[in-house]
This record gives C-alpha cells, structure tokens and sequence, in this order.
C-alpha cells in the first residue's frame, strides 16, 4: 500500500492538477509539495503528490513502471 | 548494461561475501511483494535469510477496529476503505462479510475519493476506514482538512494509521531473532526523509539502507548490507533510494499531518499495544472521529492463537513455518492478515511459491 507513481505536472487547477502518468492523465492533490508548477515531476501515492523528484530520476522510475506493466500484461 | 545482466553481477558478488549466516529484515510490505515478485529470494545463498517485516498497514490493523467497521455498518451509512481492508476478519466477521446484507460498501484508491461520496450523499453519513503508514497518513490528514474547511458534517474518519519506529525499536531491543541489516522503506522515507530511519544504525548498531522498490535497488541493497556486515560493520546507513527520497523528506506533508494528528499508544494486531505508535485525530478535529460519531469503544480482543502472523511480522519465524501456511491458510481461504492482504508476506510465499511446498 506504500507504493507510488512517478508523473509529470501537466495543468494546474488551484489545488488540483493533471498529471501525465506513463501517458495516462489523472487529477492530483497537489497540497503536500511546496510550490508546484507545471513542468514539475511527482511522486504520487493514493491520489497525492507526496515528493518532488527530478526529471532524470522521472525518466528513471517511469521506465521501471512501463515494465513492470508489461511484465504484469504478459502474466495475464 | 541491461539490467537483469547487472542484477546477476550483483547477485553472484553477494554470493561471494564471506559471511556465516545473514538475517536481513525488509520493513516494507511492498518490498515483500517486490522481493518475491522477482524471484529474488531463491537467487539467494541459503545462508542469507530475508525476514518480512511489520509493514503492511492491513496486516497490523487491529481486530478491535474491524469489529467497530462491522457495528458501524449495522446503521445505514456509506462505508468506504482501501482493497484489502475490506477481506480482514475482525473477531468474528469481516467488511466483505457485510456486502450480502445490502451494505453500501465502496473500496477507493485515494482518500479525497471519499470527499465526492459525502457530498453527493447529503443525507446518508460516510465512514472513510483508513490504514497506512507515514507514507499514507499525509493524504488522510489531508482529507481531513478539507472535510473542516469544506463543515462536510456527513464524513468521518476510522483510523488505523501506523508509525514505523515504534515498531522497529520493539523488534530490534528485544532480539527475539538476530537481525542483522534492515531494509527500509522507501517511500516512508520519501515523506519523514532518511533521517527516521539513521536510528536504525546508531541506537542498535544494525547496518542499515533506504531502498527503493525495483529488483535493482533491492538488490542493491543487499549487496550494500552484505558487504558491510562481512566486512565488520556494525552501523553503516545509506540512502540508496535517494532518486525519491531526501534527508529531509517532505516537510510540507510532515506539517499537514501533524496538524491533524496526535501521536499516542496504539494496538497493534497480534502484537498488542506499543507506546506511541499510532496517529489520532486531535482534538481540532475530533468531531470527524467515527469511533465518537457512532459512540463505539473497540474492545480488546485476544488474537487467534492458531495463527502465527504475528511471528510473522516480527521476523520470529518465516510464513511457511506456520502449521496452518498452504494448508488451513491459503489466498482462497485464508486465517490471517498475513495470507489476505497482497503485500503480506504470507500471501507473497504462498503466490510466488516460494515454500518449497
């Protein structure tokens, strides 16, 4: 249940924001993180951003995710 | 280098480590699942041991409070939790247990999901039953918030929300089994900051590493354990998961927390009570209190003592060493939280095969 998502800021909305996950959009509680901005890479666990992370460690964790789920595609 | 190549580099380095015998306990829940997932633990040599840890926030929850979901769902109101909450029994029943009898049972991915439930049921009260850890409880805190800010009258909160310290102290001062590094957890220590977890090394002299969730960084990990145990180190910390995870953490989530929450004793399921271990609402917010709401008071209740879960989760014995694993307790059926929820560790034996049954 500790698991989380890396995602990229894609609008903002107040406290609210879009975020581009593996190239799927979700809204996001943006009201944990200090100053977030459009741009911004997120770590986000249960429908909030928890960490800023930089966009080298975003391409990083994002590459991982795309294979675990082609790994947990493939054992369906 | 591709990764798998790097991984068996890894692997094959720890094999040559010269050491006797390794108990390395991994905190995390989703580090079980991940370990197992991967096939991790059969890469190992047999004389390094991974023992699973307390950190599956359903495994620890307490029979009192499914017992208190299960009342509080006798009245007509909304109930709402994550997935696995739903399937842990309580003393004697369990919320899944209550979808026959027409209960309005939702299970929900965030917290904040729980804010549109209550507004769009004006006239029915929403129970939100929340379990986590540190890496959860800021959402919760959260959701709180702005159910206050919002006077969202019809909601409150049932909560079972963890601290990891406690816990870890308990494990490591009483030694039931000789631990000798510890993996900690990622993303608690992507909000509290891998600081929490420094004590770990200076107050037990326990090497031990912050890793992340991937095969990679869990094999990392255990290679950076093992080297340093082998080579006679007895505190070394490391941060090896430090793409998400700062000394710091996330001292913004930290604040919204503790806004909400008081720190006091909570009981711990199988493992009974340890002194502030637990967050509760404070008083600025008690009214959202469900427990208050319904006028319930969780009774102590003796575990099951068939059951070795408890054992489990302080690293006393592994999954398949209780006399119910495979046989009386299996994903289909199971007795404890440890075979229930997917990141207990029963369960993660039992699914990845990895018993030797």
């Amino acid at each position: 249940m500790c698991l989380a998502v890396p995602g990229i800021i894609v609008s903002i909305d107040s406290a609210w924001a879009q975020v581009d996950v593996i190239g799927v959009l979700n809204t996001v509680n943006i009201q944990l993180i200090d100053e977030p901005a459009v741009g911004d890479c997120v770590l986000i666990h249960a429908g909030c951003a928890i960490q800023k992370i930089s966009s080298d460690n975003f391409s990083f964790l994002s590459s991982i995710l795309s294979e675990f789920l082609i790994g947990a595609e493939k054992n369906e | 280098m591709n990764k798998a190549i790097l991984i068996k580099k890894i692997i094959n380095e720890i094999h040559q480590s010269s050491i006797e015998k390794l108990n390395i306990m991994e905190v995390c829940g989703t580090h079980t699942q991940a370990i197992s997932r991967s096939g991790i633990r059969s890469l190992l040599p047999p004389n390094l041991v991974l023992l699973s840890g307390p950190g599956c926030p359903v495994c620890v929850t307490d029979e009192s409070l499914i017992d208190a979901a299960v009342e509080i769902l006798r009245n007509d109101i909304i109930l709402a939790t994550f997935g696995d909450m739903v399937r842990i029994r309580g003393s004697l029943e369990s919320i899944s247990d209550q979808l026959h009898k027409r209960k309005n049972i939702f299970v929900l991915y965030s917290p904040l999901d729980c804010l549109e439930l209550a507004r769009d049921n004006p006239d029915k009260q929403v129970v939100f039953f929340a379990a986590g850890f540190e890496t959860t409880a800021p959402g919760i805190a959260l959701t709180v918030k702005l159910a206050y800010e919002e006077n969202l009258h019809n909601l409150s909160f049932l909560t079972s929300l963890k601290l990891m310290p406690p816990v870890l102290h308990k494990i490591l001062r009483e030694k039931q089994k000789k631990i000798h590094g510890l993996i900690c957890p990622g993303h608690v220590a992507a909000v509290m900051g891998a600081g929490y977890f420094r004590f770990v090394a200076g107050e037990y002299g326990i090497n031990a590493a912050v890793c992340g969730f991937e095969p990679l960084d869990i094999a990392s990990g255990l290679l950076f354990l093992t080297k340093k145990i082998s080579s006679g180190y007895e505190s070394a910390f490391a941060n090896l998961y430090e793409s998400c995870v700062s000394e710091e953490g996330n001292e913004t989530a930290r604040e919204i927390m503790m806004q909400v929450f008081d720190i006091a004793d909570g009981n711990w399921r199988g493992i009974g009570e340890i002194k502030k271990s637990e967050l509760f609402l404070n008083e600025n917010y008690c009214s959202f209190d469900a427990l208050k709401k319904f006028n319930i008071r969780p009774d102590k209740f003796v575990s099951d003592q068939r059951c070795n879960c408890s054992d489990v989760i302080l690293g006393n014995i592994m999954p398949y060493e209780c006399r119910l694993f495979g046989k009386a307790c299996t994903p289909q059926k199971p007795a404890g939280p440890c075979m229930i929820s997917s990141e207990g560790s029963c369960s993660a034996y039992y699914r990845y095969w990895e018993a030797g049954l």
